[in-house]
């Protein structure tokens, strides 16, 4: 175990400075400069501020020293917020965006995992049917739409929530939802489907066999089996969240990551696409090494070894 | 059969919980509702720096306003007010300005002294300092040197005669100096501050020092709401008249007019798709901006635009006010002349309105056919193709598929769009590749030269390379020999618009205004095109 997580964390690091990598030179190519007075600046002057910052440079000398300084820990200060150090401006506005995120799989995949659980219970009934459909509506509206509705109803119309912005924990209600329902409508299609399978499985007509009660069954045998390969969606389902976040923060005015990750390549600010980047390929590989952990300690048959 | 009421039970339960915990801690949020002296403001986007040199956005801008103060400031109709200075000379040759300072203090207790002015203006215009705005200070004697590391900062022609007495060397007679100084970037900054907050400087609001009409708090350099609170070290205080300005990030249109609906806003920005049913609103408040769309031809690519004609008939073939009236729809409007409306007034005139004849920004269909006709001929040409580059922005595609659907009346031309995002826009229109471009050009300080100088032959802003002696040396005259006639360069400039205007040097579109909706007890908010445009000081609310 320890040897393959040593491994893992090996190739983590790897991939992420091939990432590293390539977005830097992908990021160079971009027209135009991270100057927000572009349009009012001449060349001279430009190459002025230039040389301040390093950017006159030849692109191979600022990645080496842009590897160098963040072996130091230093990512730079971004452009868009003058002075502002890139490891604080993330540090600052994260918080929200994972607080956003961890809510939206609480919610999501505990209520979709009952619902597809039902919908297999009940397999071929109306009840089955109004859970796919669910489901279903769930996966093809975009959250920023369900936002949106979210946003109207509950904030304008009812007041029983804020409209937007952020505060305590009643602001994180309706982002929560709107980026809830995804992955509660993934799991429970997933659910249904490996329930469905489960409930067929020989064990349970054993089960059903040695005359134990319906309740039992589904709860010992068919919700347990049925909940290891959920697992697997978890990890794409929580990445999924922090690409739909960018949106729904926008909505609901949510001081996130996500819009100051659109915001910042949209305004060459080189220090903080390059900040958020390495935090955004972290999480999703942090998330995905958690997920094959965890899929070893609650399913025997796998194991975690570097063979095979 | 059990089964179902359990889970069923187990669902509600789980969303009643969390509407009840959520509905138990708002009530709590709800009480600290504002007293009835905070203005509630949106703001499209966020608060990025506070440091008086490194401001670039209008955020920062119009919250410097209001914190700061410099020498004057900007009142309604961009008038001139006193600030920190209570009076000023300009010597005969219009190149040594004298301000005399009244006593103020800085937030921090200090008092604000000529030598607060003389450290700001060097920390700008020092290379070191990287400032994006320290070409304002280009006439200060010795400050272009200094920004290109040929001089120290210290020899800024800007000294202080004790504590109270500011001498300012300018290059040449500058008819707007006066203008440029009321701008955040000519505010005085605290050297004692600058030196204790070093690289913090600016990025929250505790690492800042205060000495206009608010002070900033609550803003810890990422956050996306930040409140002004009144200053009482301000020289002013007794004329402030609210308590506190809170300001409240809101970059989705949609929800800032809920947020405004709801009563949590006094006062909105509205996007373009909404002005339209709100204009008859009793709330709704245009402001034109100090700004102007206009088209470029690429002379240098595309030769057909030396010819007059050719230029003359893509100007007449654009109905500007159908444009803006029927398919922008955001409140913008018409621009038959380079420089806006509403920015330069002089002995009640506006500048723009003045200068315009239309002859040639008027939509005239059958005169643009046939002087394309004569164009085509002139230079030998049957047909034409060209692309045209514009902002992916909704109002960018509007203005793109309008102009594309114009263009194509005249015999022959053929039109091709293409919309970037700003910055590679920019970075193609920079580098002449593009045939024809919509550029837009907003004014630092409310004078015709801003638009005027952009166009003259040498210029590095003329991306389509058009140029015209006449032209050339009036807008030289207006910035040069006439610098200290202000009757005979207004003359001047006013010739030049016509001119550029005429000769369909670049072609003006329009004008953009920013549509607001303001409750209608908010009362004093003064607001001018250019810069800082905000000025919260003597806002109050009624009721």
């Amino acid at each position: 175990m320890a040897k393959y997580l040593l491994k893992r964390l090996f190739y983590l690091l790897l991939t992420l400075f091939i990432v590293i990598t390539i977005t830097f030179f992908l990021m160079k190519l971009l027209p135009g400069t991270p100057l927000n007075n572009q349009a009012k600046l001449s060349k001279s002057q430009i190459a002025v501020i230039y040389q301040q910052y390093g950017l006159d440079k030849p692109v191979w000398q600022q990645y080496l020293s842009y590897l160098g300084n963040i072996l130091h820990g230093n990512f730079g200060t971004s452009f868009q917020f003058s002075d502002q150090p890139v490891s604080y401006l993330i540090s600052s506005r994260i918080g929200a965006s994972l607080q956003l995120g961890f809510q939206a799989i609480i919610v999501g995949v505990p209520i979709g995992t009952l619902i597809g659980a039902i919908g297999a219970v009940k397999k071929n009934t109306w009840v089955d049917t109004t859970t796919t459909i669910i489901s279903i509506l769930g996966i093809s509206i975009p959250s920023f739409v369900l936002a949106v509705l979210f946003q109207y109803f509950f904030g304008v119309k009812l007041h029983w929530f804020p409209i937007a912005n952020w505060g305590s924990f009643i602001f994180t209600v309706l982002p929560t939802l709107a980026l809830a329902v995804s992955p509660l409508a993934e799991s429970a299609r997933f659910m249904r489907t490996e329930m469905v399978d489960v409930m067929n499985s020989d064990y349970i007509e054993l089960a059903k066999a040695k005359g134990l009660t319906k309740i039992g069954i589904i709860y010992h045998h068919a919700l347990r089996n049925s909940l290891i390969p959920l697992l697997t969606v978890v990890g794409p389902l929580a990445v999924g969240i922090m690409t739909g976040s960018m949106v729904v923060e926008n909505i609901f005015s949510i001081p996130g990551i996500g819009e100051l990750f659109v915001k910042s390549v949209l305004t060459n600010d080189y220090p903080t696409i390059m900040g958020l980047t390495i935090v955004y390929s972290v999480m999703l590989m942090v998330v995905l090494l958690i997920t094959d952990i965890i899929y070893s300690l609650v399913d025997p048959r796998i194991r975690l070894t570097d063979k095979g | 059969m059990k089964l179902k009421p359990t889970i069923t039970f187990g669902v509600v339960a789980l969303f009643g919980s969390t509407l009840l915990a959520a509905c138990g801690s708002g009530s709590a949020t709800d009480s600290s509702k504002a007293t009835n002296k905070t203005l509630n403001i949106q703001t499209p986007s966020s608060l990025t720096t506070m440091d008086i040199s490194k401001s670039t956005d209008i955020v920062s801008a119009q919250t410097l306003n209001n914190t700061n103060e410099g020498l004057l400031k900007f009142g309604k109709n961009s008038s001139l007010q006193k600030a920190i200075a209570k009076d000023w000379q300009i010597s005969s040759d219009g190149k040594r300005y004298t301000y005399n300072l009244r006593p103020a203090k800085w937030s921090n207790g200090d008092d604000v002294t000529a030598q607060d002015f003389v450290y700001s203006w060097q920390r700008t215009v020092d290379p070191k300092t990287a400032s994006q705005y320290a070409y304002l200070f280009d006439n200060v004697k010795n400050a272009t040197k200094i920004n290109s590391g040929k001089l120290s900062p210290n020899q800024l022609g800007v000294k202080a005669e004790g504590k109270h007495k500011l001498v300012v060397e300018l290059n040449h007679a500058q008819s707007y100096f006066n203008q440029l100084v009321a701008n955040p970037q000519f505010y005085p900054q605290n050297k004692k501050a600058v030196k204790k907050y070093g690289s913090k400087y600016g990025t929250t609001s505790q690492d800042m020092v205060y000495n206009g009409p608010f002070k900033l708090t609550g803003w810890n350099g990422t956050n996306d709401t930040w409140t002004m609170t009144k200053n009482n070290n301000y020289w002013n205080a007794k004329d402030v008249k609210l308590n506190k300005v809170k300001y409240w990030t809101v970059k989705d249109p949609q929800t800032a007019l809920s947020q405004y609906e709801a009563g949590k806003l006094d006062l909105t920005n509205l996007s373009g798709s909404q002005v339209q049913q709100y204009t008859h609103n009793k709330d709704y408040v245009l402001r034109k901006t100090a700004s102007t769309f206009y088209l470029e031809m690429n002379e240098k690519k595309q030769p057909i635009f030396k010819n007059v004609k050719a230029r003359q008939a893509l100007s007449l073939i654009a109905n500007r006010k159908q444009f803006t009236d029927k398919i922008l729809k955001d409140g913008s409007q018409p621009a038959n002349s380079l420089v806006p409306t509403n920015m330069q007034y002089r002995d009640g005139k506006d500048f723009a309105t003045e200068s315009t004849n239309k002859t040639i920004t008027a939509y005239n269909q059958t005169k643009a056919k046939k002087l394309w006709q004569e164009a085509l001929k002139e230079t030998g040409k049957s047909s034409i193709n060209l692309n045209l580059l514009s902002d992916d922005t909704p109002a960018g595609k509007n203005t793109t598929e309008y102009l594309q659907s114009q263009f194509e009346k005249l015999p022959g031309l053929k039109i091709t769009n293409q919309n970037l995002p700003f910055k590679t826009r920019l970075a193609r229109s920079q580098a002449g590749d593009f045939d024809l471009v919509v550029s837009a050009w907003i004014a630092d300080y409310p004078d015709a030269s801003s638009f005027l100088d952009l166009f003259t032959t040498k210029s590095s802003y003329n991306n389509g390379k058009w140029s015209n002696a006449e032209y050339d040396k009036l807008v030289k005259d207006a910035g040069g020999s006439l610098a200290n006639q202000p009757a005979a360069r207004w003359d001047a400039m006013l010739k030049a618009n016509k001119l550029i205007a005429n000769q369909a040097g670049v072609i003006p579109l329009y004008q953009q205004a920013q549509s607001q909706l303001v409750k209608s007890n908010v009362k004093g908010v003064v607001y001018f095109p250019t810069g800082s445009s905000w000025d919260y000081s003597h806002a109050y609310l009624t009721k």
